[in-house]
């Protein structure tokens, strides 16, 4: 398995956006992760799904807004991107809250995406 | 194909939502640094799936006065199990 030149990782993204650097590190790695040709998969979970809330603006907290930097997730042609219902459930959200063109899945296809990762990055 | 989770935040943190979400049947879960509070009967997290082993890291539950109230379902297990456990899972995924 570790042979493959191909591999698929999966990166679980599960903190707000502005409270710590934890997002923006997961970003990154995923962006990186994609230039070298992986499969990628990137999953908000927790609170990690108040980063793809639409009208964010980091300036008055003088922080870049991460919003706009998942944008850069489709530019790296990362498309498996997911949020999990419960998650959405839970923080009242629905889909028309989130910037970003999302697959909603159910906990059961979480663990199936895991099952099949052979890396698993969880901030 | 099974996972090792090793959870790292007490029974009160937010993760403890959160990882309950991923196991899947056949994974295994082990406790440690603050994670070991989940140790006590009350504090496992339920619903498991079926055939879910937990595991506690006796040093982390030494430490932190929790060992006498382990619930038996719990190995207790030692640095080197841990890096054992490790090796017999496809992945791990840390939840901290």
């Amino acid at each position: 398995m570790a042979d493959d030149p191909k591999q698929t990782l999966t990166f679980i993204t599960r903190s707000a956006p502005y409270g710590s650097t934890r997002p923006q590190l997961c970003l990154d790695m995923a962006l990186a992760t994609a230039v070298f040709e992986q499969d990628v998969n990137y999953i908000f979970l927790g609170d990690g799904v108040y980063q793809l809330l639409k009208g964010q603006n980091g300036e008055s907290i003088h922080a870049k807004t991460l919003g706009k930097a998942l944008e850069t997730l489709d530019l790296y042609g990362i498309e498996n991107v997911f949020v999990t219902a419960d998650t959405l459930e839970s923080r009242n959200l629905s889909e028309e809250d989130l910037l970003l063109d999302v697959q909603v899945i159910d906990n059961k296809t979480l663990q199936q995406l895991l099952a099949k990762s052979h890396t698993v990055f969880n901030i | 194909m099974s996972t090792l989770h090793t959870i790292n935040g007490s029974p009160t943190s937010a993760l403890a939502q959160q990882f309950l979400a991923a196991i899947s049947s056949g994974d295994a879960v082990l406790f440690l640094e603050d994670g070991v509070y989940h140790t006590q009967s009350q504090f496992l997290p339920a619903p498991l799936p079926e055939n879910v082993k937990l595991y506690g890291l006796r040093e982390d539950c030494t430490a932190r006065a929790v060992l006498e109230k382990v619930d038996a379902k719990v190995n207790l297990i030692n640095y080197a199990d841990f890096v054992a456990l490790s090796c017999e899972h496809d992945r791990v995924i840390s939840w901290f």
